[in-house]
This record gives structure tokens, sequence and C-alpha cells, in this order.
């Protein structure tokens, strides 16, 4: 299944992000998305125990910044546990939280609405929603991650449909993640105890299985999020590798990327403004050689900056550029085809 | 009636609450038919060293290896602590922490110190010379002991000095000299970018992309190349020399020895007063030097020696005598209550947040000198928290290994159990802890009160669980049960 890496077919284009846990920047960010007009809307998860930082931060891929929206709590409009953003063609935003198993429900303008959902293993309840996608005709999945499967709920949150179960077999999932919908209408789901992606009918019937447990070309270990282009080619947030990887509509491998971050606009005005640590920064050899005590990549991006590290989402906006959200680096990665 | 439990179960028990964080009554089950030496020669060489798993963690915990904030390296660690099928791992991590104690408030990252953790894990049953060399290559005890200060022409003493005063010989057993020859050793000795690291790095906030894992960093051109006289023995040293030349020392392995014997077996005096006060058991430690010097300093070898000497297998009047450590009585009561068997939860942060509140926030000991154990765990503050701490999980019948104890108390049952019998049930079922006759006697009276219980085995009522869990509370809140 491999073939001879297209280096050249996703190119870095820049970063955005600033570790702040208000206003401009975030604070671990888990899940991007695009209203279709250019503005962009990351959600931040913060640190455990720390109540602050949590938002829906929008700005735009030129690094300008506009505002935030959502919060810490249990009311309308707040998470604790956010893992996944998505917009219906309403501009209505939604923010699955995986604590209070429900879905936060926001209007264009980031007003709360009821939110909706439920714990359970019922039809229609939810035990950790993980990944959300809006269809077509503005029907929302939710990766109902403990319970094994995908469920299909109307913008209102009415129950219409589910499929999975868990298991390791065809069309089975392991606590799958992230979810993305391509232009026919098909399901990909990151299977993320599984270490591949999964591609299903509209109405669930398995279709195909992409890559298997892993460190190589075209393998994943623990993949959070996938997204697909226009032409089917497959994009995956290899988050236990701490890599993107595409694959083409084949699932042939194309490319594997470990991440190149540089200092966002928002990185150098914060330091343009504290001298002393900016000096200390460039002082700094920010790619060390290091004997590491294994081969796990979440060490090794502790300490190269660069690379990804916690990357728990990736998205295709409007323009086919490739947004890599880092839950660890506070940051987006943005590459762009060459 | 009494319910029967063997010696060998009850030696068991002990092991595991020392050497582990205690065992649940149906893993005692298993571990008697194995036999004391085949569970001590496991705990010791263990064939499966797995715990919660990493990944696991991480799905949830986005990142609670303490880059940002302080807390979390310690949910961390209590998930290992709960979760582990080597608990001697996590336990000699627990030792070492405790004697080469390093704080936050110095280093200021949390990541390298949950990395100092973790190379307790992976060499804290190991050589200890092998030990001494990754902790003066461990960043966070460069930073917490100015070893980064420490150069060619300018030495810095305080590595060298807590080296030799409190992490091997102890004072009275090298001179002034020694201290900085040792110094002069360890120079070069360093974390890689140092000024950005450590210098600039006091705040979360100065890292645009938050913070970076520090590093080991040998800088040839700092180290000092001249001849050094250490204890006795003259060369051009380097720090792996001087800590081969400690390992040789009698004093190194009474002091490794003593500090053994005050963990595993019963409090000794702290450190401070080594110097003037008599080992509580000297044929003890005497015991325990032999293998340190005949397998060559291997630590797993003492800890053999140990958990199989009659000292600690079996002289009763050592048993409940160790006050829990804060992070022993969380984990030992949450192993028991199963409340994270099944899959990581937010509530891990409020179970880690307990320990703060009874006066041990792991990864920030007070000083160098680490925490004051034994009785000073207890004050009027901390009891409560200890108290309602143990009583709140234990009494919570949702909890899934709190079911499994009502169960096997029920199915004691024929139908009626008396309130003398459900205590000797309970304290068996919670790991056979074993109660002095005031203890029982308390139990007794309370257990009075409520009468005999109505219970049917296959279909515990509500009031038969509530019934038993609060007999399950009783017991966390008695002396035996605070201490291991």
């Amino acid at each position: 299944m491999t073939t001879a890496q297209k280096t050249d077919f996703l190119k870095y284009s820049h970063s955005i992000g600033l570790s702040t846990m208000e206003g401009r920047g975030f604070y671990y960010p888990v899940d991007t998305t695009f209203d279709g007009g250019g503005k962009v809307y990351t959600v931040s998860r913060s640190l455990d125990g720390d109540n602050r930082g949590l938002r829906v931060t929008i700005y735009d891929a030129d690094s300008n910044y506009y505002t935030t929206f959502g919060q810490y709590g249990e009311g309308d409009g707040e998470f604790v546990w956010p893992t996944a953003i998505a917009r219906d063609s309403a501009g209505n935003t939604y923010v699955a939280c995986e604590y209070l198993n429900r879905i936060a429900c926001f209007d264009s303008a980031g007003n709360p609405l009821p939110s909706w959902g439920a714990a359970g293993s019922s039809d229609g309840e939810l035990d950790g929603p993980s990944g959300l996608a809006v269809d077509a005709d503005d029907n929302i999945y939710v990766v109902d991650h403990h319970n094994n499967r995908v469920q299909k709920f109307t913008a209102g949150g009415q129950f219409l449909r589910s499929f999975g179960s868990q298991g390791d077999g065809d069309g089975q999932l392991n606590l799958p993640w992230g979810i993305a919908i391509d232009g026919a209408g098909d399901i990909y789901i990151a299977d993320w105890r599984n270490d591949r992606v999964q591609k299903f009918s509209a109405d669930g019937e398995f279709i195909a299985v992409f890559g298997e447990a892993g460190r190589g070309d075209g393998q994943f270990h623990r993949p959070a999020s996938v997204s697909v282009d226009g032409d089917g080619n497959i994009y995956v947030a290899d988050w236990g590798n701490e890599r993107v990887q595409v694959l083409d509509s084949e699932g042939n491998f194309v490319q594997c990327i470990r991440g190149e971050a540089t200092d966002s606009k928002w990185a150098d005005a914060f330091l343009a403004i504290n001298i002393e640590e900016a000096a200390a920064r460039a002082g700094a050899n920010l790619e060390p050689d290091i004997e590491f005590f294994n081969d796990d990549p979440h060490e090794e991006s502790s300490h190269i900056e660069k690379f990804f590290w916690a990357p728990t989402s990736i998205k295709l906006d409007g323009e086919g550029r490739v947004f890599v959200t880092e839950s660890n680096r506070h940051r987006v990665q943005i590459f762009a085809r060459a | 009636m009494v319910v029967e439990t063997t010696q060998a179960v009850e030696q068991i028990a002990h092991l595991m609450r020392r050497a582990g964080f205690g065992a649940t009554r149906d893993e005692l089950d298993a571990l008697e038919a194995q036999g004391y030496d085949a569970v001590v020669a496991e705990l010791i060489n263990p064939s499966d060293t797995s715990a919660m798993p990493d990944d696991i963690i991480r799905r949830y915990h986005h990142e609670q290896s303490g880059m940002m904030g302080q807390i979390n390296p310690g949910a961390y660690w209590l998930y290992k602590m709960i979760s582990t099928k080597a608990p001697l791992v996590e336990k000699m991590a627990l030792f070492w922490h405790s004697v080469f104690a390093t704080g936050y408030p110095k280093i200021t990252q949390g990541k390298v110190l949950s990395d100092q953790i973790r190379m307790f894990r992976r060499y804290g049953m190991s050589n200890f010379k092998t030990l001494l060399i990754e902790l003066s290559r461990d960043p966070a005890m460069i930073v917490w002991l100015d070893n980064h200060d420490n150069h060619k022409g300018a030495i810095n003493e305080n590595y060298g000095r807590e080296l030799l005063e409190l992490f091997s010989m102890g004072v009275g057993n090298y001179s002034e000299e020694d201290i900085k020859e040792a110094s002069r050793a360890f120079t070069g000795w360093t974390l890689g970018n140092t000024e950005y690291m450590a210098l600039r790095g006091e705040r979360d906030s100065i890292w645009p992309y938050g913070r970076i894992a520090w590093h080991f960093e040998y800088k040839p051109e700092d180290h000092d190349e001249g001849e050094k006289t250490f204890l006795g023995q003259t060369g051009n040293f380097n720090g792996e020399d001087i800590i081969d030349i400690i390992c040789q020392q009698e004093a190194t392995a009474r002091f490794i020895s003593r500090h053994l014997y005050d963990f595993f077996v019963a409090e000794e005096p702290p450190v401070p007063a080594w110097p003037y006060s008599q080992p509580r058991d000297e044929a003890a430690i005497q015991t325990l030097m032999d293998p340190y010097f005949d397998s060559g300093y291997e630590i797993s070898a003492m800890l053999e020696t140990l958990f199989t000497s009659d000292f600690f297998k079996n002289d009763e009047g050592i048993r409940f005598i160790r006050v829990k450590s804060p992070a022993e009585l969380v984990a030992s009561t949450l192993r028991l209550t199963g409340e994270f068997a099944n899959r990581p939860r937010r509530e891990i942060l409020d179970r880690a947040m307990q320990m703060n509140y009874m006066g041990q926030t792991l990864n920030n000991p007070p000083s160098v000198e680490g925490w004051h154990q034994g009785m000073e765990w207890i004050d009027t503050g901390t009891l409560v928290e200890r108290l309602n701490f143990a009583t709140a999980q234990l009494g919570d019948v949702n909890k899934p290994g709190v079911r499994t104890m009502i169960s096997r108390v029920a199915s004691e049952s024929d139908g009626v159990i008396s309130s003398a019998r459900l205590v000797d049930t309970c304290l068996d079922a919670m790991g056979v802890v074993a109660v002095s006759d005031d203890t029982r006697e308390a139990l007794e009276t309370f257990a009075a009160k409520r009468g005999d219980l109505s219970v049917d085995a296959d279909n515990v009522s509500d009031a038969a669980e509530e019934h038993i869990a609060q007999m399950f509370q009783m017991i966390g809140a008695c002396h035996e049960f605070q201490r291991a």
C-alpha cells in the first residue's frame, strides 16, 4: 500500500497561536471549524482543574483576532471537557462536551441556545461525545466515544439514527474520536483505539478501512481526527504518532508531516514586549540533539517545540488549507497544497 | 463466629500494604495461592508492569505531565499508583521521592519533576550506583540543588553537599574538603538552554507555545579536569568516579538500609538525628547491608532480604503501626473502591487534591529533607481530612469495588448476619484488616446499635447495602485502616 512519499503535496504555511487563558490565543485547544466567510473557530479545553481558558476563539487565517464566546460551566453555552466544534449552514455553533454528555449550542452571534443530550447508552443518549460533523441537511453527527457508535441528530437534538458497535471488525469501533463527511455524504471515522480510519455510507454501511497499527508510513497510532478534500484525499491527525498523514482516496500513503511550526504573529507580538524572555529564547537551541530513553514521539515533541504535540484535530477550510490543532502547544499549524 | 484467615494470608496482606498499596480480598485469595516468596519475587521482578496506559490517560487529560500548572502530575501519579500491576515500582518511586526530595517552587516546571519520578520508576529497584548517576543527570535535581551554577573555578557546593549528607552517606562520614572535591567533579553537569529553561522560565506565561521539556547536558569545557582527592582516593575524577567511591562506603550501605527499614518496616527518627541515635533494630540494619555489598549495590537484593526477613514478615508487632502517608491512604482506598478501574474520570483531580489537603502535595515536598512521616502526618486538621476522605469513598455503594465488598460480605450470610459477625466479615472483605481489642469493641458497639442484618445474598436490598457500607465507613475511620 505504501508508495513513494510526495513530500510536496502539502507545504507548511504558518502557525497561529499563543498560550493564553483568555482573549487572543488558545489554552489546550482541541478542535477547529470555519464559518465559510473566512473566520476560524477554535475551542480550547484548558488544563484540568483550571476553569479559566475554556472558550471558543474567533480569528482568521491572517492571524486577525476577533472575539471569544463560551466558557466553563454546566449551564447553556458552557462546557467542561469540550472535545469538538462544528457549525451549521445557519451559522449556529455546536460544541461537544464529553463530561456533561451533551452538545452546547450557540447562535451566529455566539449567544447560548439550549443544550441537548443526556448521559446513557440508549438511543439518543451519549457517553463521551467526541466528534462532531454537520451534513448537507444540517443534521448533526456525534461520535459517541464510550458507546462505540455514531449517532445522527437533527440540529435541535432529536435522535435520528445510530451505527457502530464495540469491536475491531469491519464497521466496528473502539473508542472512536474524530469524524468527517465528504462531498458525497460518506462518513469517515478516526477509530482511535483500533489505530485506523473507517469509511461508512451516510446510512452507516461499512465501506472501507484505511491503515493499521504502527509507526510506519500509512500506519497509525491512535488517530484522533480525519478530514477529506474534494478529490477524496484523506488527512489524518495521527495523534499517538504526533504527526499528520495524507492518504489518497484509495488509502495509498501520500505524505507524512512531523510539524514545522514557526513563531506566530501573536507570539511575535508577545515577545516584542517581553524583551528579556525574547532574548533568552533567541539564544536557545530549540532543536537540541537529545538522546531519548524511548522512541515515543510524545517525549520528543515535549522537547522540540516545532513538532506537533497532541494534534487532536485536522480540518480543511474552504480554500483547501489544512489546519492542525495541537492541544499541548496551544496553536494551529496551517499547511496548503503545494 | 470469627472469619477464618490464615497466617499466610495475613502475612501477604501485610506485605501488600507495605510493598504496595494494599490488596483487595479477591487479590489476596489469588496471591495466597502463589505463596509468600513468589509474591515477593513478583513484586521485585514484576512480569507485568502494566498500568492504566498513557494514551488512555492523555486522551481525557490532555496534559498531565505538568508543562503548565502544578496540580496535574499528582493526578497522573495517582492513576499509576491505583492501576499498576507492579505496585512496588510505584512504592519505590514514592520512597526515592521522599529521600531525593525535589520540589516545585524552585523548579517551577512540573514536567521535569514528573520526569524525575519516571526515572525512579525505571531505576528505583536497580543498582544504587546507576540510580545516583541518573539522579546527578536529572535536570530537576540539577536546578533544585544549583548544579547549573557549579562551574570550573567557581564551584557551587549545594549538590555535592546534599549528595553526601542526604542522598548517600549521612553527616559525620566525610569532610568539608570532600564536599568541595565532589563538587569540582560535578562541574559541567547541567541542563541544556539553561538561560531560557530555568533562569527565564519562572512563569508559565512567558512561553508562547507552552513550556519546553528540559534535558541534561554535559559541558566538557566547564568541567574541572584537575586532580581531586575524595574520601582518601586521588585522581582526575568526574561525577561517575565520585559516585563509585560513595557506593563503596559502609556508611552508604548503612544509610540506605536505615532508610529502607524506616519506610518499609518501622519508623526511625528523622534523618538529622541518625548520627546521634541507634537504629531501632541494629541487627536488621546489618542484615540489609550484607546484600548491598554481596550484590554489588543492587537495591532489589536489599528489598528481597527485607521482605523475607523475620523482622518484616513475622513480627506482628510492626503491623498497622506505620501511619499511611496521604498518597498511600488515597491510593489504597481507591484501589479498594475501584472508581477508576475502567476509565479515567475528571474526579481524579479531586482525589489528588485530597492528598494535598492531608498534607502531601506530590512533587512538592516541603524541603530537600522531604516530608517528616509517621505521626507527623496527623494533626487535628489532617485527621479530619483523612477520615472524611476514607468514609466518603468507602460509603459510596455505587463504586464498583464497594459493591464487590458488599457482595462478599453478603455471601457470608445465611439470611442473617449478627452484628459481631458483620464486623469480622467487613474487616476481612476490606483486605484482611486486623484490629486491636479496643477497636473491635468500638466497632461491635456501633454494629450492635443497628442490630442483626437481614440480607439475601442473591438480592442485596438497598437498606442492606447501606448497612454494610456504614461498617466499611467505620472501619475506614479506624486507627488500623489509617495505618499500614
